[in-house]
This record gives C-alpha cells, structure tokens and sequence, in this order.
C-alpha cells in the first residue's frame, strides 16, 4: 500500500485502503467479506422495494408502485431496442437485474457512508467496486449471450465467427473473451475511479470541495449501469439475429 | 522492491493514465461539438441526441479507465515487486 | 515515500478473483429469479393489463364518438327536414293569402266597375229623357212661334 502521507497526518474518515479485503473462509474458500455484506445490503434493498411495489398492485400507480413501474418500462423500452420487439420479453429479467443491481449497488457505494463501519481489514464499499463481481456480472452476460445464440440458431450460431470471411475467425474468437473483459474492466475501472478520486479530495480537503467530485460520481455511477445492462442486452441481441451480413443475403 | 522497478512503475502509472487520457479527451470534445451542432440544427432532438452523448462520452472515458487500471495496477497491485 | 507493496504478498490486492466470483454469480442469479417472481411478473402484468384497458376503453369511447356524430347527423338533418316543410307550409299560406286577397281586389274592382256602368246608364237616359223633353218643348214652342206669326200675317 502506498502512504500517500505521514500517519500522523491522516483524518479519521479517510483512509485509502485499496486492495485490502476482509477475508472470509468457507470451506476451505477465501472469499471477501465485505462485497458479500454490501451486496446482502444491496439485494435486500432491491427486494423489499420489488415486494412493496408489487404488494398491492393498482391499476392506477402510486408511490413505490410508479416508481418500480417506471424504472420496469425504461428497462423494457432499453431491451426493446438492443434485442427487438420479438424476442426481448424473456430477456428483461436478466438486463433488468443487471441494471437495478449494479445501479443500485454504485449509488449505495456513492451516498451510503459505508466508511464509518469499520471492518478488521478492508473497508466497506460498492460491491462493483471488486473486480469479483463486475466479473461475475460480465461472465453471465457472456454465458446469456451464448445461451441466447443457442438456444435461437442452434450449431448455426458458430457460423457468426467465419460470417464475413473466415480470415475473421481469430478476431471473432477473440471478441468473446474481450467482450466480458471490457464490460468488468470499465465497470470496475469507472467504480474504483470514482470513489478513489473521492477519496483522495477528501483525504486532501474533507469540507465541501469533493462534492461537485460526488455528484459527478452519482452521475457517472447510474450511466455506467445504463451502459453495462444496454450493452448486455445488445450482446443478447446481436447473438440472437447474426451477423447482418446473413440477413442481406 | 528494487528502487528500479519502483520508480519505473509510479512513472508508468503517471504515464499510462497522462497518455490514455489524450485519446478520449479529443473524441469526448469531437462528439460533444458534433452533438451541439447537432442540436443547434434540430432543437427539438435535443433530448435523443443528449441521450446519445452520454452514453458514447461513457464509452470513451471507459478508455481512459483502462489506463487508470493499468496505473493502479502498477500502484497497488505491482506484479514485479 | 514507503513503498509496500505487500498487499499481493499477503493474499489481496486489487485483482484478488477467488471464491467471491462464483457465489457471487449465483447470488446474482437468485437475485434475478427473485425479482422475476417479485418485480417483472406483477408489475409486467400490470403495464400490460393497463395498456389493453387503456386500449380498450380508447377504441370504445371512439366508438362512442363516432356514434353521438352519426346520432348529430341524424338530428341536424331531420332539422333541416323541419326547417324546410315550415318554409313550405310558410310559402303555401302566402300564396293562399295572396290569392285571396287579388280575388277579392278583383271582385272589388268589378262590382266597382258595375256601379259606375250602371251609374253611366242612368244618367244616359235621364240625359236622354232631358233632350226628348226638351224636343217636345222646342216643337211646342216652335208651333206658337207659327201660330202668332200665322196670326200676325193674317
């Protein structure tokens, strides 16, 4: 770990602890603590949300109702879009959990102060905010998109990877293991960035100056879940219809 | 760890991030201009074309980020130390 | 500056992939079912429901439009229907007016006429009576003239 400055001189709140975790066994397996504890947080929220919206449902929407209605009709217009009017309904499940978990968990890592609860090692933050999950996320996306080429075209779906010539087969290969690592890598990367450029304004000036910083997070935050459930459900969407090359023909 | 690697790491951390930010800060400023063009063209597609932006100004500051990783990477998480 | 770069000794650091990744992975799974059966299903069902209600009841009120303008059409035409056969019987009652009253002018005219006629008739045989009269009188008077000039002479 880096000292960015002398011990004596660090504020109570802020601390930069990257890469520490707080490590749990089961069975044998380490596996970290605190992403599990913000993500139980997380799912729970997403829950009790869901069960409240959907306690008693009305035909004319108020309160928690609307709002899940709401945010439920921006995922289906989002998965209308990538994947097309046909096929998108048994898709919305999986892109609209992408979206409110990851939405959800970097607004939590963004407004709850986590950082007061001290763990024996590592802090608590965003669960996107470990590479773990944004890999997790971005491997079931990979594993949906293969699921969805499958299960539309059957063995036909391997003619995608020699569709406009079969010079393209190494780069087509290539795009299945790229596409997961950019979608981990920039969701991980935009999270990480966020709350470390926070916390270091804070560790610098802990009044007022990383506000603007904190809202440019929130910000950035939300249109990070907008572009990794968008993106999954364009990855869903193009496995399902093919290259374009075979629908011109 | 070697004072080598050391300071050859904070200045490739210095660097990876520095360069990485060229690129897209020239594409973010290409797409904003093309995006109030746009809109100074077609007001009333302001908010299509605003929605747009967004989502490609993320693309591109996901570039940037790469080079972030990589500069934490070498920080926090150097493999040669 | 202390350079410790222990973290990725001591097990950690920031690319740290280890058990947290597949449970994770079923959690998330758990999670969508869970909002599926939660969130998607009622909800979904709901916008659905509320969209053909919408629709319904959109195509029903047209309905309804279309059938108070045909029910318009029909009254504004039987209303023309009315407002003629009025302006009709309207017309008719002149002419009868009219007619009755050139008729009576007419007879009025004639039993004018008539009177005078009658009128001229009398006063041409009062006019005639007058100048026999007055004849008888001229033949007398010219008689006695005769006699005492007769006289005179003889």
């Amino acid at each position: 770990m880096l000292n960015l400055v002398p011990n004596s001189f660090v504020p109570l709140l802020a601390e930069l602890e990257v890469g520490k975790h707080f490590y749990w066994e089961i069975g044998g397996l380490k596996i970290h603590g605190q992403v599990f504890l913000t993500s139980w947080f997380v799912i729970a929220a997403l829950v009790i949300i869901s069960v409240l919206a959907s306690r008693k449902v009305e035909r004319i929407p108020t309160g928690v109702q609307n709002l899940m209605e709401y945010a439920l009709e921006f995922i289906r217009d989002l998965a209308k879009n990538q994947i097309g009017e046909k096929e998108y309904r048994p898709w919305v499940p999986f892109v609209g959990t992408l979206f409110l978990f990851i939405f959800v968990s970097n607004w939590s890592g963004a407004l709850i102060p986590w950082k007061l609860l001290h763990l024996p090692s590592g802090e608590l933050a965003a669960p996107t905010n470990d590479i773990n999950t944004t890999v997790a996320l971005a491997l079931l996306t990979s594993l949906a998109y293969f699921y969805a080429g499958f299960s539309k075209r059957g063995l036909g779906y391997f003619a995608r990877y020699i569709e406009p010539t079969p010079i393209l087969l190494p780069i087509n290969i290539l795009e299945d293991f790229t596409k997961p690592l950019s979608l981990s890598f920039r969701l991980f990367g935009n999270i990480l960035a966020d709350e470390l450029v926070v916390a270091v304004l804070v560790l610098l000036v802990p009044l007022f100056v990383p506000l603007p910083v904190m809202i440019l997070g929130l910000f950035t935050s939300a249109i990070q879940a907008l572009i990794f459930a968008t993106l999954a459900a364009a990855y869903i969407g193009e496995a399902m219809e093919g290259h374009g090359a075979e629908e011109h023909e | 760890m070697d004072p080598i690697v050391a300071s050859a790491s904070v200045l490739a951390a210095a660097f990876a991030v520095g360069l990485a930010a060229i690129g897209p800060g020239i594409g973010q400023g290409n797409a904003a201009g093309q995006a109030v063009e746009g809109i100074a063209r077609q007001p009333e597609a302001e908010g299509k074309i605003r929605g747009t932006l967004l989502l490609s100004l993320a693309f591109m500051e996901a570039l940037t980020i790469y080079g972030l990783v990589v500069a934490l990477v070498l920080l926090f998480a150097n493999p040669f130390s | 500056m202390n350079w410790t770069l222990i973290l990725a000794e001591e097990a950690g650091g920031l690319f740290d992939l280890d058990a947290t990744l597949p449970l994770m992975a079923i959690q998330f799974v758990i999670l969508a079912v869970i909002l599926n059966a939660v969130l998607y299903k009622p909800l979904g069902n709901a916008i659905d429901g509320r969209n053909d209600y919408v629709r319904t009841s959109l195509a029903e009120a047209k309905e309804r439009l279309a059938q108070a303008e045909k029910v318009a059409q029909q009254y504004e035409q039987e209303l023309a229907d009315t407002r003629r056969k009025a302006q009709s019987v309207v017309a008719a009652a002149q002419a009868e007016a009219q007619t009755l009253a050139a008729e009576q002018v007419a007879q009025a005219q004639q039993e004018a006429q008539a009177q005078r006629e009658q009128a001229q008739k009398e006063l041409d045989q009062q006019k005639a009576a007058a100048l026999s009269s007055l004849e008888g009188q001229v033949d007398d008077l010219s008689r006695q003239l005769l006699d005492k000039l007769l006289s005179i002479a003889a």
